[in-house]
């Protein structure tokens, strides 16, 4: 039974699955839920990775594989309507021959739907300059657990009332299932150049980041993959990368011709300021595709390399990543664990990636302190548990590290207002009350 | 209930010290909202001062506004009830500025002027250029979502805040979000207090995405003599390669109204748009050759305005609310949303509309966003005011779009809502408002369906 897992775990096998092919057969779904008085768990293709779309309490998956129709796209009002399943990156391209995309770009984009990335408000390494998917949806087309269907937003900005849109955006499902979105397209920029910077430190490589920032430049893109992910990716993909460097730095600069040279030629500078080895850049639409595809699935690459790993999602400050990085080393040398980092380093956003072997209990357990610690350092630093991954069974327990309990207490009442008997995704999100501070992780993926 | 009136500036004294409540006629009249006077304006010294106004008033059932500037305060149904104001005029600090990670939270009663100032020098900015420009609060402009046309290119405020405080009239300071650019965990209360217009909760803490300050600014002037021109002239910008920090439609009489008395002699009788491009040199002279090769194939020239006249005219097309207001003090203003493609198809109708009502009708409008307002210098002073706003709110919901009355008279506001219709998501806001404020004592009535 496939529908168990997600990217994170596999817990609890589902009672029913169903596949849906309109609104109208959700609601009525829902509906026949609520009188048998079971869960109700939304699922996009699965790629989440914190548990967002496992039935933990058991109940109904409605799975949206099959609404998977892009509805409109709409050039002249920038604006797509499209049903939950869509793969975000068909999406990307249906607009793509009228210069037109979607801006929000996850890894996975590849696989993982839209309504997946609602549920999540993903982002990628594009979000450092476009946003992410909050900022790129327009309205939405939601089930309620009554099975009645409203309507948020519109096909405009600003319509008066609450931003129910806003609050759904990245509530995984606790609070409405969504069954059609309304996003902005963005036109597709004159010139893309993107950068490859190699650095014999890691300190040099995180120093460049707070100096481009400094220089008042916003780079589309702005990825740091260490040394040792680097390698990982080199034997699986043949990007390219240099295998003996301690980081590199992946930049991509998009907009006007002219902007993009100039901001090239500065950022190259910056680079070298700080001590680079050495800058390439991608010539040819190969190259560059070549280097993104590297990015794009470190994942995977790493899978070859070890029998499970576990990625974390944590957040901190752009400037204090020199010193979270050194600490996560330290914190790899006291348990003796190997810890790659390939992250969004321009929105601080860091993915250390756990290596371990699940076979191997003791070890398994120490995975998760150790990355809980790592968590408790970006809390420390004046960060966040999740950039965008998500809460869901993964780290509902650790939201007590960064909210109160009033604060906690007054997200349970809005809950509450949309989802009063916690028929929707239950056990996510907030902390169930019972395991304080946990960090949920039983067995993670590999390939 | 006016015995508990009588006794409550003793106990609010209590909460934020004697001096800083004030229960005089003058003060009081001047926070007055849509001819409603507040028995007492109350001055909080500290969050925790207004979370603790708010228990109080919740506890006597006394209904509260926020307030600082006043320069949004006329939005908004006529208020059910007002007892006390809440000025958030001292809570003006700003904290955990670091511009190397361009962050900074800030109090609510900042103006975003000041803030500006500060910015500037890590050339730095909040890019907002909201309806009461630099006297503009942080806490009113994330209020009431106030955006202007930056919004373009930078978002409205809800895209530009990563986290908040918020006083609760159960008398609690929630957190919601944090201080980093990307965050996911919990709920995003954030977007629900944004443009909620004072209804749920007092943000008194608001943590903001900075960015950087453009190198060079430049403003380029086209005269467009039709609405046919000015659509074409939009669709062919918008499907160029440039990225225009911010873009206005501006028509002859909006000129007259706004521009005219600052001395722009080339605002008469002319409808322009008004084009602004940021970047290095070379950036703008690109946009300087592009711009006029659009320019020529819709047969319209395009000027570039001087430094001081483009800063000048940007700065009175922010306060231009207040400018029609303090000449035309019975002045109807509207805002209208719209899908991008039929924003010059609504403009041509509301201009047939306030034509056949011999209305005056000043436009400007933000093409690109979707965002119009429709300035009516003298028509509440008509009859036909209410049958005009119904009018032109028929023909923006026949294009898919919203009309939201922004200003007008105490009289017109007892004949409409200000917001129009609500729709299938009402239930929940109510519910939502319900949750937060269920004694209904914050800016009661005035937002969606009189909530």
């Amino acid at each position: 039974m496939l529908y168990e897992y997600d990217a994170l775990s596999s817990q609890r096998v589902p009672d029913v699955v169903v596949l849906p092919t309109s609104t109208e057969q959700v609601a009525q779904i829902v509906r026949l839920a609520s009188r048998e008085n079971v869960p109700v768990v939304a699922r996009g293709a699965g790629t989440g990775l914190s548990g967002g779309a496992v039935a933990t309490a058991g109940g109904v998956v409605v799975c949206f594989a099959r609404m998977k129709r892009i509805i409109e796209i709409d050039i002249e009002d920038q604006r797509a309507r499209v049903q939950p399943g869509v793969v975000n990156f068909d999406l990307s391209l249906a607009g793509m021959d009228r210069g037109y995309y979607f801006a929000p770009d996850p890894s996975s984009q590849k696989a993982c739907t839209i309504g997946g990335n609602v549920a999540e408000n993903s982002g990628g390494p594009h979000t450092l300059a476009y946003g992410v998917t909050t900022n790129h949806v327009l309205g939405l087309e939601v089930v309620l657990p009554s099975g009645e269907v409203i309507s948020t937003g519109a096909g405009f900005w600003d319509r008066p009332g609450y931003d129910l849109t806003g609050l759904l955006v990245g509530s995984e499902g606790t609070l409405g299932i969504v069954t059609e979105i309304t996003v902005r397209l963005m036109r597709k920029p004159e010139a893309v150049k993107t950068l490859l910077a190699v650095y014999d430190r890691v300190l040099d490589a995180t120093r460049t980041v707070a100096a481009i920032t400094g220089r008042g430049i916003t780079p589309a893109a702005l990825e740091m993959m260490d040394g040792f992910t680097l390698r990982a990716v080199e034997a699986a993909t043949h990007a390219g990368y240099p295998l003996d460097s301690a980081a590199v730095l992946l930049i991509e600069i998009e907009g006007l011709l002219e902007a993009v040279e100039e901001q090239t030629e500065q950022i190259e500078e910056v680079c070298r300021e700080c001590h680079a080895r050495e800058v390439r850049r991608a010539t040819t639409e190969a190259e560059r595709d070549l280097l993104w595809r590297g990015r794009k699935n470190a994942f995977g690459a790493l899978g070859r390399i070890s029998p499970n790993f576990y990625v974390q999602d944590g957040v901190i400050p752009r400037t204090r990543l020199p010193e979270v990085l050194e600490y996560i080393d330290d914190v790899a040398r006291r348990y003796d664990l190997r810890i790659g980092n390939i992250f969004h380093a321009g929105d601080g956003n860091l993915h250390p990636i756990l290596m371990f072997d699940a076979r191997n209990q003791e070890q398994a357990r120490q995975v998760v302190k150790a990355a809980r610690e790592i968590i408790s350092k970006c809390v420390e630093m004046g960060g966040s548990i999740t950039g965008e991954h998500g809460v869901g069974v993964e780290k509902n327990e650790l939201m007590p590290l960064i909210f109160s309990e009033d604060d906690l207490e007054m997200m349970a009442r809005v809950k509450n207002v949309f989802n009063p008997e916690g028929a929707f995704n239950p056990g996510k999100v907030l902390p169930s009350g019972k395991m304080c501070g946990e960090l949920r992780v039983q067995v993670s993926a590999s390939n | 209930m006016m015995t508990a009136l009588e006794s409550v500036p003793t106990e609010l004294a209590g909460i934020v010290g004697s001096t800083h409540v004030v229960t005089e006629e003058a003060t009081c009249r001047s926070a007055a909202v849509d001819g409603l006077q507040p028995k007492a304006m109350v001055y909080p010294q500290s969050a925790e001062q207004v979370a603790a106004v708010l228990k109080c008033a919740a506890d006597h059932d006394l209904a509260v506004i926020p307030h600082r500037n006043g320069t949004k305060i006329e939005v908004g149904n006529r208020p059910r009830r007002y007892d006390i104001a809440l000025s958030l005029k001292d809570l003006n600090s700003i904290w955990q500025y670091e511009p190397e990670d361009l962050t900074a939270s800030v109090e609510p009663g900042i103006k975003l002027g000041d803030l500006q100032r500060m910015l500037r020098r890590h050339r730095l900015w909040l890019p907002l250029d909201p309806a009461g420009g630099a006297r503009a609060s942080l806490g009113g402009i994330l209020a009431t979502n106030a955006s202007g046309p930056l919004r373009l290119f930078y978002g409205a405020p809800r895209d530009l805040v990563v986290g908040m405080k918020i006083a609760t009239t159960e008398g609690k300071i929630i957190s919601t979000g944090g201080r980093v650019v990307k965050n996911v965990a919990g709920y995003d209360l954030s977007k629900l207090l944004i443009g909620s217009h004072g209804t749920l909760g007092v943000i008194v803490e608001a943590n903001l995405k900075l960015f950087p300050l453009p190198a060079e600014r430049e403003t380029f002037a086209f005269a467009v003599a039709s609405l046919d021109a000015a659509r074409e002239l939009r669709r062919q910008i918008l499907h160029s390669a440039l990225t225009p920090i911010r873009m206005v439609y501006m028509d002859g009489e909006f000129r007259r109204l706004v521009l005219e008395p600052a001395g722009d002699a080339r605002a008469a009788g002319e409808s322009a748009l008004w084009v602004e491009a940021a970047g290095s040199k070379r950036v703008i002279g690109r946009y300087s050759r592009t711009l006029a090769d659009l320019g020529r194939s819709v047969s319209t020239a395009v000027a570039s305005l001087g430094a001081e006249e483009a800063a000048r005219g940007w700065q009175r097309i922010a306060d231009f609310r207040a400018l029609i207001a303090q000449s035309f003090p019975d002045s109807v203003i509207l805002k209208v949303m719209l899908p991008i493609s039929a924003t010059e198809d609504f403009l041509a109708a509301a201009r047939q509309e306030c034509e056949r009502a011999k209305a005056r009708l000043g436009i400007l409008a933000q093409p690109g966003s979707g965002v119009a307002h429709l300035c009516l210098p003298e028509v509440a002073a008509r009859a036909n005011a209410v049958g005009l706003i119904e009018n032109l709110r028929r023909a923006a919901a026949a294009l898919r779009g919203a009309l939201v009355v922004e200003r007008c008279s105490p009289e017109v506001k007892t004949q409409i809502d200000v917001w129009g219709p609500t729709g299938s998501d009402f239930q929940i806001m109510r519910k939502l408002k319900q949750a937060w404020d269920p004694k209904g004592i914050l800016s009661p009535g005035r937002f969606v369906g009189s909530l």
